[in-house]
């Protein structure tokens, strides 16, 4: 790249960065000033990083072949001894490029629907400026991750957007189960940042840089810092360390307890958590690391088995829950799972490609269902209103975009996403495909029995609650992304722009290591027949999951009753969430409590006692003295004249 | 004084703290009688051990042992009175005879600077205080005196440690026409009188320590108003202002 | 003619006089006047120290002594007043809340 353009990136760098850290200084501290108007800073801040972003876009795009890559040094940040100090550095190449634009683009859109969100009979709410200014901090900390040329970078946003999302899910922090909410979200964090924090360290031992470039090209090369050759072991550690970090902020199993949780925050943060930010932090890291993990086969299997697990899992779930954003939230974790799953199998394109159109369709599911439950006043569980196409027409045409997007409806953008994942995954190993194509199945089927719950059937709303459709802001965020949701796939299909695009990042790691493309393996070289076949395939269980939903909730709805009666111990281990908050309640914090709890008895008994004991020495001899302190000063008096008395009978 | 009389005198002393202490109420302990057969009696004693070193007794001397009787037996009475009026008169009594012991050394401007202050002023005030504070007749706490054992074996025992050595002094061992001659040398050393010398003194050698003195008393007096000016009672604490109660408001959504 | 031992066994008497009153009387007045009879004694040894040593610091230093009598005496009776208007007593017992 040009000097030119280095130095333009450099700017449109520091702009991402700065804009919305600006926007999240003024609208928290400027509240008393703007009160209702705290919006325009976030607003215009995050634009401001949305042009920039698109500004990178174009120059990486613009670039000439074989110079995608750019590592721009911003300023020294920490000046450490003998040479290891830390730079604040951006590494922008197509992958940057293209996350830069996915997160400050869909954060844009949710803090101008935030705008009308935020609002109550167009008053604004309490901690409407504080709102906003975690909006924009949120995505400033997700924009340092993603932009950040070294590990440190990336921590200093992936613990930034730890802590905003603690923030937010816990806006409402009067409300217990919201404070509860951002508790967990935050302490299962640390579970997952604990191993990514020993990954990194153990980074830093291995190779003494902490920088992409230097690191990649040692592992690439097989070498430690001191020169010595790099184990097997220790790579698979330091990927499997890292692949900790990003299950606890991707919400893989084990560490996915805390995302349903999440939805106690408004609904515009659930939007920004799930699309844009924090959540993809974890596949973004895994497709960076891309060298890290495909030098190791054990770590790149861990991967796509813990994907296809979760994607399963969360599917299972989602069948019987009632709350739309819990649907919604485990329709993530399950999406998700589909990403790591295309990580797992060497398809990081596919896998980038999926986090792209997800962010679309996922941000519009959940502006809609925030906006259904602005109409319904606070209420989400689908059990209590239905029918609710005729009172929000827009509400409804973009949610059932969204959803058709996200069941993987033939011609919408998750159909092609996903479709690419299961084909690779297909490709790798049969297994991992088929648990793939049953999830696609599972996912259609709960997406519309959501949908067919809440806008057909007969019309029905909560009591007292007048129903109404949005506001303007609201709208246009919903019809963008709406209009997203449908559009976003088109990037990735025939000549697949997208994936060429992205090639190069990815070319020297996850597709120089692919084992089925790299041994010649006759699915690898998948034909023309078995692309489209699979499409069509999939395609099918797709509509016919559809229908099924169809016949079942909106026709025959008896049959849903019927089931959940014929096989009430699967559907309470489904809506228990196959009892995994309560297995970690008695597996883990119950044994800390019961431990602090012995520890407390400890303390209060034999540490105390002892000092009880110890101390009963001086103790017991100021009780004796203490007679003498009568407190009456003619005590004192008498005392002194005493000790006067025998020392001038001493002396004179 | 020779080394008997001193002996003699802390036995003098030892009859006098048993005086003292019989003579201190003791609520209906006491036994002011024998306290006070006690008391007269050391105070005969006291005479009789200090008067042996005397051979011709001069006006001066007579004067001096009568006063200083007077002025011993009003200090019992002070601490020993179960009314506290009655003990400010025999104060009085007891400044009045120090104020003339102070004639004697030739200190005419102290004695009279004595009275005037003493039984003039800081008496009356004494005497303000105890009508302000006590409607009359003696007080419980006035007729028990708290551990008097204790404080007449220590009080006494710090006297006798003082005065058991006064007999070391030069003076005490000279005689009579000694004593006289270095009086009235004592009295040439200051022509002018006892007043001027004074004040000479004062303002020349003690001049700091008069200004000191000066400021002491201003702030004493300070002091003193802002100790007894009436206080005004703390009104009730404002209630603190609501601003808002957190987690009041349920969220809509 | 007495000389300065005499004086000085009749101050120190007055002295421990005072003491004995100081600590064992109960009534914050009394209390005082005996700290009054103790100054009493310690001008009559003063005075004659001076007299000893043939000049008039002693003297002058009884005077400085009667101003600070004439402070302690102010201070002390305001103190005496405000302590009876707390608790309606002249009890020094009444004000023995550092007791051990």
């Amino acid at each position: 790249m040009s000097v030119e353009t280095l130095e333009t990136l450099k700017l449109c760098g520091i702009v991402i960065l700065l804009a919305p850290l600006a926007g999240a200084v003024l609208a928290g501290g400027l509240s008393p000033v703007l009160r209702g108007r705290a919006h325009w800073p976030a607003i215009l801040g995050v634009g401001a990083a949305f042009a920039a972003a698109l500004c990178v876009l174009i120059h990486v795009a613009d670039a000439p072949a074989g110079e995608v890559v750019a590592k721009i040094p911003v300023y020294e940040w920490i000046a450490g001894g003998t040479g290891s100090s830390f730079n604040v550095e951006f590494l922008i190449d197509p992958l940057t490029a293209i996350m830069l634009v996915t997160v400050t683009g869909i954060s844009l859109l949710v803090v101008i629907y935030s705008r009308d969100y935020m609002r109550e009979r167009g008053q604004p709410e309490r901690g409407y400026e504080r709102f906003f200014a975690f909006m924009a901090l949120f995505v400033f900390a997700m924009s340092a991750l993603v932009l950040g040329g070294n590990l440190l970078l990336l921590y200093l946003g992936w613990e930034g957007v730890g802590l905003c999302s603690y923030l937010l899910i816990g806006f409402y922090y009067g409300k217990p189960s919201a404070a509860a909410a951002a508790k967990k979200a935050f302490l299962v964090n640390r579970v997952g940042d604990f191993g990514f924090g020993l990954g990194i360290f153990l980074i830093y031992l291995s190779f003494g840089t902490l920088q992409y470039d230097e690191v990649f090209r040692m592992v690439q090369q097989g070498v430690l810092a001191g020169g010595e050759p790099l184990t097997d072991g220790r790579v698979t550690a330091i990927a499997l360390l890292l692949l900790c970090g990003a299950c606890g902020k991707s919400a893989q199993l084990p560490l996915h307890v805390w995302l349903p949780d999440a939805m106690e925050g408004p609904s515009p943060v659930s939007a920004l958590i799930h699309a844009a930010t924090m959540v993809t932090a974890g596949v973004f890291m895994v497709a960076r690391c891309g060298a890290i993990f495909t030098a190791s086969a054990t770590a790149m299997a861990v991967v796509a088995v813990i994907g296809a697990v979760t994607a399963l899992f969360a599917a299972t779930i989602a069948l019987v829950q009632t709350d739309m954003k819990r649907i919604l939230a485990y329709s993530t974790i399950s999406q998700l799972g589909y990403m790591f799953l295309g990580v797992g199998v060497y398809a990081a394109d596919s896998a980038i490609f999926h986090l792209f159109t997800h962010a679309f369709f996922k941000a519009c599911l959940f502006l809609g269902a925030g906006s259904v439950m602005h109409a319904m006043g606070g209420i989400i569980d689908v059990r209590r209103f239905g029918g609710l196409r005729k009172i929000l027409p827009v509400t409804f045409i973009t949610f059932l975009l969204g959803s058709l997007a996200l069941a993987g409806f033939p011609m919408f953008s998750g159909f092609f996403s996903k479709d690419e994942i299961i084909h690779h995954a297909l490709s790798h190993h049969w297994i991992l495909g088929g648990i793939g194509l049953v999830t696609a199945l599972l996912t259609a089927f709960y997406t519309f029995r959501m949908v067919f719950l809440a806008f057909f059937g007969p019309q029905r709303v909560p009591e007292r609650v007048h129903a109404h459709e949005s506001g303007g802001w609201m709208l246009v965020a919903l019809i963008a992304l709406a209009i997203g949701a449908v559009g976003a796939g088109y990037v990735g299909v025939g000549p697949k722009p997208f994936h060429e695009f992205l090639a190069p990042v990815f070319a020297h790691t996850f597709v120089a290591n692919n084992p089925v493309t790299s041994h010649g393996h006759a699915a690898g070289h998948a034909g023309f027949w078995a692309e489209y076949g699979l499409m069509v395939v999939s395609g099918g269980l797709v509509i016919i999951a559809i229908l099924a939903a169809y016949v079942l909730y909106v026709r025959q709805p008896w049959i849903p009753a019927l089931v959940k009666a014929s096989f009430p111990g699967a559907h309470r281990v489904l809506w228990n969430k196959y009892y995994v908050d309560e297995l970690y309640d008695e597996g883990l914090i119950e044994p800390a409590r019961t431990s602090g709890r012995a520890c407390v008895g400890a303390d209060d008994f034999v540490i105390d006692g002892v000092l009880w004991l110890i101390t009963m020495v001086p103790r017991s001899l100021a009780y004796l003295l203490q007679t003498l302190q009568s407190g009456a000063l003619q005590g004192y008096a008498v005392t002194m004249l005493a000790a006067a008395a025998i020392i001038g009978m001493l002396i004179l | 004084m020779t080394a008997t009389t001193a002996n003699l005198l802390y036995l003098v002393f030892a009859f006098g703290g048993a005086g003292v202490y019989f003579l201190l109420p003791r609520g209906g302990r006491s036994n002011p009688i024998v306290g006070a057969i006690l008391g007269l009696s050391t105070l005969v004693a006291l005479l009789i051990v200090l008067g042996v070193g005397v051979i011709a007794p001069s006006p001066t001397t007579g004067c001096f042992y009568v006063l200083a009787t007077i002025a011993l037996f009003a200090a019992v009475r002070v601490v020993t009175h179960s009314r506290p009026v009655y003990s400010a008169l025999y104060f009085v009594l007891v400044v009045v005879a120090v104020a003339a012991l102070l004639l004697l050394q030739h200190a005419e401007f102290l004695a009279v600077a004595l009275i005037i202050i003493y039984a003039g002023a800081i008496l009356v005030t004494y005497l303000f205080v105890i009508m302000l504070a006590h409607a009359g007749g003696s007080s419980t706490y006035d007729r028990r005196a708290r551990e008097p054992l204790l404080a007449v074996l220590a009080g006494f025992a710090l006297m006798a440690a003082i005065a058991g050595r006064a007999g070391d002094l030069p003076a005490g061992q000279s005689p009579e026409s000694a004593r006289l001659a270095a009086d009235v040398a004592y009295s040439s050393v200051f022509p002018d009188s006892n007043t001027m010398a004074i004040g000479a003194t004062v303002m020349t050698k003690y001049v700091v320590a008069l200004e000191i003195g000066g400021v002491l008393l201003l702030i004493a007096m300070v002091g003193a108003i802002a100790l007894s000016r009436k206080q005004i009672p703390r009104g009730e604490r404002p209630k603190p202002r609501v601003i808002g109660e957190i987690g009041k408001e349920v969220p809509p959504y | 003619m007495p000389g300065t031992s005499e004086y000085i066994v009749l101050g120190s008497i007055l002295f421990a006089l005072g003491l004995v009153g100081f600590v064992s009387r109960r009534n914050l007045i009394v209390m005082f006047l005996s700290t009054e009879v103790m100054f009493q004694g310690v001008i009559v040894n003063v005075v004659a120290f001076g007299r000893l040593h043939e000049n008039l610091d002693g003297q002058a230093f009884a005077l400085f002594l009667l101003v600070i009598a004439a402070v302690e005496a102010g201070l002390a009776l305001g103190l005496v007043v405000l302590l009876h208007r707390r608790k309606s007593t002249l009890d020094s017992e009444a004000w023995a809340t550092m007791r051990g």
